[in-house]
């Protein structure tokens, strides 16, 4: 069957299964790889991406589900010569390790500041609490967050 | 026998080919019209957050997916004054964010808001949390403290089931083949009540719960209780109601309630197991000291 949805902001059409997930049609149909997949299960959050502004994790969503859906993934926010100040804050504090899970805690990071540019200690680990992450002790990834929200208040929109 | 495989490598991943066998009607007339065709061979999918853990996981064989997501009176909340009324696909996170649902059921927005994950509560349904009928469901001793009545659907008619007849066992209830949860009724009280829920698991967060509890004591003019309901989830095969605690707590100012000889009463009437969430030993003390602290946090109310 077909479907329509805008990723990214772009107007795809693909072909799929009732059973893909939308974990592999982005990652297999449109060649989308920044969105990983850990569990499986929606236990891990590393394939959160945001979908008509609900943050889903992607491995528990049939593709159909996703008919004229609204996507964002990491691809979207920001690239190599311009990053978002949240893969920016991300780097700068230290927060990411072997990386596996940092799109899922970008695209969360993302949803949690857009709802809340300023949220507090406690309120981040309550965003963040759908992605696991197995290097880092969390302290600098609370951190990034906290600086990605500096930045988006200081930075204006030209930033965002 | 369904066929278990971990291979991840046989995982239906092939995108492209045409297929008849998705259902989303966008209405409940849509609805009842896919279950008088095909009643019997349909997989009905509400968020998906349980049902597609097991289905990637077992690789079972779907011929026909009715999805619940695209039917738009599943998704309202309507109050009444004597009662309110919440479709099957409201999602944990409407629940949990909803003002109304917390002035008027704080037991079921403290549990939602106790679900999964953003990411689960995104997606996952009171419905859901239902027909799934974990003893572990966070909504369901809410629900049972609330004398919640279920509005089941098919295509031979309707019925209402009171949600505290409708869990049998594990992963086991009376919902019948080709049968759809289109609603859930929680009748308003005028007097006043005060209620608290408590989960208690591994983890704050994306954790099934070891041992939950929900409670809600309606009192009278004279502020004493009239009425206590208290359920425990994960410590038994459904979801369980205490109805010697209950009735103990009856005709007595909350004041003069004798909080340890109550906790000991759940303690002993619960019957949980060993399992990887904890033991039985365990689920027991827990049962006691969470009975105190919630009655506690009902007295400071």
């Amino acid at each position: 069957m077909k479907i329509k949805l805008t990723v990214n902001g772009q107007k795809r059409e693909v072909d799929v299964k009732p059973h893909t997930r939308l974990l592999d049609l982005l990652r297999e149909d449109l060649g989308l790889t920044g969105t990983k997949e850990g569990c499986g299960k929606g236990e891990c959050g590393a394939c959160t991406v945001i979908m008509n502004n609900k943050v889903v994790a992607s491995c528990l969503v049939l593709a159909p589900q996703a008919d004229g859906a609204e996507i964002q993934t990491v691809e979207g926010l920001g690239d190599k010569e311009k990053l978002h100040p949240i893969q920016q804050s991300f780097i700068e504090t230290g927060a990411v390790q072997c990386g596996f899970c940092i799109p899922g805690m970008i695209m969360s990071s993302k949803k949690l500041l857009d709802d809340n540019i300023n949220p507090g200690d406690e309120e981040i680990k309550r965003g963040l609490s759908g992605n696991i992450c197995r290097c880092t002790g969390y302290v600098k990834i609370v951190d990034a967050v906290k600086e990605a929200s500096h930045k988006m208040q200081s930075g204006g929109e030209d930033n965002v | 026998m369904k066929k278990q495989s971990k291979n991840a490598n046989n995982r239906p991943k092939t995108s492209g080919e045409d297929f008849n066998s998705y259902f989303r009607p966008q209405t409940k007339e849509g609805l009842m019209q896919v279950l008088r065709d095909y009643e019997d061979a349909l997989t009905v999918i509400a968020g998906g957050t349980d049902l597609l853990v097991e289905h990637y996981n077992n690789l079972y064989k779907v011929d026909r997916w009715l999805d619940l997501n695209w039917v738009s009176e599943f998704k309202e909340i309507k109050i009444y004054d004597d009662k309110v009324e919440i479709g099957s696909m409201v999602t944990h996170e409407r629940l949990y964010k909803l003002d109304k649902i917390k002035e008027l059921f704080p037991v079921i927005q403290q549990a939602a808001a106790d679900v999964g994950s953003p990411q689960i509560r995104s997606r996952g349904t009171i419905g859901g949390n239902i027909v799934t009928s974990s003893p572990a469901g966070d909504l369901l001793p809410p629900l049972l403290v609330y004398n919640a009545k279920l509005k089941l659907i098919s295509k031979d008619g309707e019925r209402i089931v009171d949600a505290n007849e409708f869990f049998t066992g594990p992963k086991k209830n009376v919902l019948k083949k080709g049968e759809i949860v289109e609603k859930i009724i929680l009748p308003l009280r005028d007097e006043m009540y005060r209620g608290a829920w408590v989960k208690v698991g591994k983890r704050k967060a994306l954790v099934i719960s070891s041992i939950s509890l929900a409670f809600n004591i309606v009192f009278d003019e004279d502020k004493k209780i009239k009425e206590s309901r208290i359920c425990v989830g994960s410590a038994a095969p459904t979801p369980l109601r205490i109805k010697k605690a209950e009735d103990e707590l009856l005709a007595k100012k909350i004041n003069n309630v004798n909080i340890e000889e109550i906790a000991q009463i759940v303690s002993d009437k619960i019957s949980p197991i060993d399992d990887i969430r904890g033991t039985a030993k365990y689920r027991r003390q827990v049962a006691f000291n969470i009975t105190k602290s919630a009655l506690n946090e009902v007295i400071n109310q």
